[in-house]
């Protein structure tokens, strides 16, 4: 359920969109840190990373760059969890907002070590976008969980 | 001295422990295989293109039949819009014309007489060719490219490398075919670079995409004329790829001016050009063959096989041309 579900994301994430900024956030991005703290059996970096490879081709992005920075995201929201257990839902917000601007960045140097670089500045309206879409991811993975899993004993 | 032994772990924990590090190992290796696929993306751009290309074929239809109700309530918005508007329009359109009409009468003049220098100077101009027409069927800018899907692929002729143009200019070029989809780099990709001519000065220049809605004018060649906002930019041709005069932009924005105030502006800051065209509701492109293909470079094999001295001396056989020249013996390739 989670890789399908960051799978659909990815695939909305080519949706037209009537601007010219690029203001489609990073939803596949955030579901992987939201899945990787809600399910961490279910969002492995390896399967982070295979869905970062299908982000790749549908971007039109140099194959890894996706993949490495999905991998990377899983990996540090695994560390962190098991690190610092659950919080409330704005130090969450706080952690995924700081996640995605190391994402954003690494995505932009990755881009540059592919042999494409590309600016920064213009990826800055994907972050803020990002920034606004992360309670919808929440509440929509959060829907998916209790669907897919039931309602968490309490 | 204490020699009580250390408490012992249980086993849970160790097991948690291994598990712990079974998975830093796997998120270093997965993270270290992205590395080595993004090093191989750097020496062969073109690695997973074909992966690409048939993606494209699963990913267009579905975007080309969601934004058809869309489509169909922007048309009826836009239907609406003119009704109202038509008096003042109409108006501002007997105006354009009657100017249009008066450049046309004396460009008239100067067509001819350009037809008949051609004619005898026996220029020989390659012509455009259009090679499908086709929707935009989605326009997103991506976080890191600006790339828009077309509903026509190598079925219908098209080819990385075509030229796309609007009704209102060009687009972008085609740079990923499927069978019946196309991916093009819009104008405002950090990659694209346009070769064109301002119209008002005559002067060549290049067009730079930076991932912002317009493009930076870079590398100005020609007498130092002062650049205005609203002179227009048209394709130049050079490059072989875009046909010349297609409309590109107009200048918006002319940098920091000097600070004497003085006309030489554009100078001081990047000169931003707005774009004649914008893929987002472009509805219908034409993508068209290159404009005059440069012929395929003749490639000829290079080796660091050392030469023998024998060689050298008896052959007279010198420098960076004896590498090519021994390949080609050895070898049986490239140019004679």
């Amino acid at each position: 359920m989670p890789g399908l579900s960051v799978l659909v994301l990815v695939l909305l994430m080519t949706a037209p969109l009537p601007f010219p900024l690029p203001l489609m956030p990073p939803l596949a991005a955030l579901a992987i840190f939201v899945w990787a703290m809600f399910q961490p059996g279910l969002m492995p970096p390896w399967l982070a990373f295979l869905l970062g490879l299908v982000a790749d081709i549908l971007f039109a992005q140099p194959m890894g760059v996706n993949a490495t920075g999905f991998a990377l995201v899983a990996g540090f929201v695994r560390w962190f969890e098991a690190r610092y257990g659950h919080h409330a839902h704005g130090f969450d917000w706080g952690v995924a907002i700081a996640v995605m601007s190391c994402f954003i960045v690494l995505s932009w140097q990755l881009m540059a070590l592919a042999g494409r670089p590309v600016p920064l500045a213009p990826m800055g309206w994907s972050w803020l976008t990002g920034l606004l879409a992360y309670p919808a991811v929440v509440t929509l993975c959060g829907v998916l969980q209790r669907a897919a899993f039931g309602r968490r004993q309490q | 001295m204490d020699w009580t032994p250390s408490p012992r772990r249980s086993s849970a924990m160790r097991r948690e422990q291994n598990l712990a590090i079974i998975g830093a190992v796997v998120t270093g290796a997965v993270v270290a295989v992205g590395l080595i696929l993004l090093l191989f993306a750097r020496v062969n751009p073109t690695a997973g293109q074909s992966v690409r290309e048939a993606a494209l074929d699963l990913v267009t239809p579905i975007w080309g039949v969601v934004r058809a109700p869309f489509d169909g309530i922007g048309r009826a918005v836009d239907a609406g819009g003119n009704y109202l508007g038509a008096v003042s329009r109409a108006d501002a359109l007997e105006t354009e014309l009657a100017k249009a009409k008066a450049e046309l009468q004396s460009a008239d003049a100067d067509r001819i007489a350009l037809r008949q220098i051609k004619r005898l100077l026996m220029t020989a101009e390659p012509r455009r060719q259009l090679v499908a027409t086709a929707r935009i069927v989605s326009a997103a800018p991506g976080m890191a490219s600006r790339t828009a899907l077309v509903s026509a692929g190598r079925r219908q002729g098209v080819l990385p490398g075509m030229p796309v143009i609007g009704a209102d200019g060009l687009i972008g070029r085609t740079v990923e075919a499927g069978e019946n989809a196309a991916r093009l780099l819009l104008l405002t990709d950090a990659a694209s670079r346009i070769p064109v001519l301002i119209m008002r000065t005559g002067q060549a220049a290049l067009l730079s995409g930076d991932g912002s809605p317009s493009m930076v004018l870079t590398d100005r060649l020609g007498p130092e004329e002062p650049l205005q906002p609203g002179d227009r930019l048209v394709s130049s041709g050079e490059g072989g790829v875009f046909p010349p005069g297609i409309p590109v932009g107009m200048i918006a924005e002319l940098g920091a001016q000097q600070s004497d105030g003085s006309s030489t502006v554009g100078r001081g800051g990047p000169v931003r050009v707005r774009l004649a065209a914008t893929p987002v509701g472009a509805g219908f492109v034409r993508i068209e063959r290159p404009f005059a293909p440069l012929p395929g470079e003749v490639l000829v094999p290079m080796t660091d096989a050392p030469v023998p001295v024998e060689a050298q001396r008896g052959g007279g056989i010198k420098g960076a041309a004896v590498r090519g020249i021994d390949a080609q013996g050895s070898m049986g390739t490239g140019a004679p």
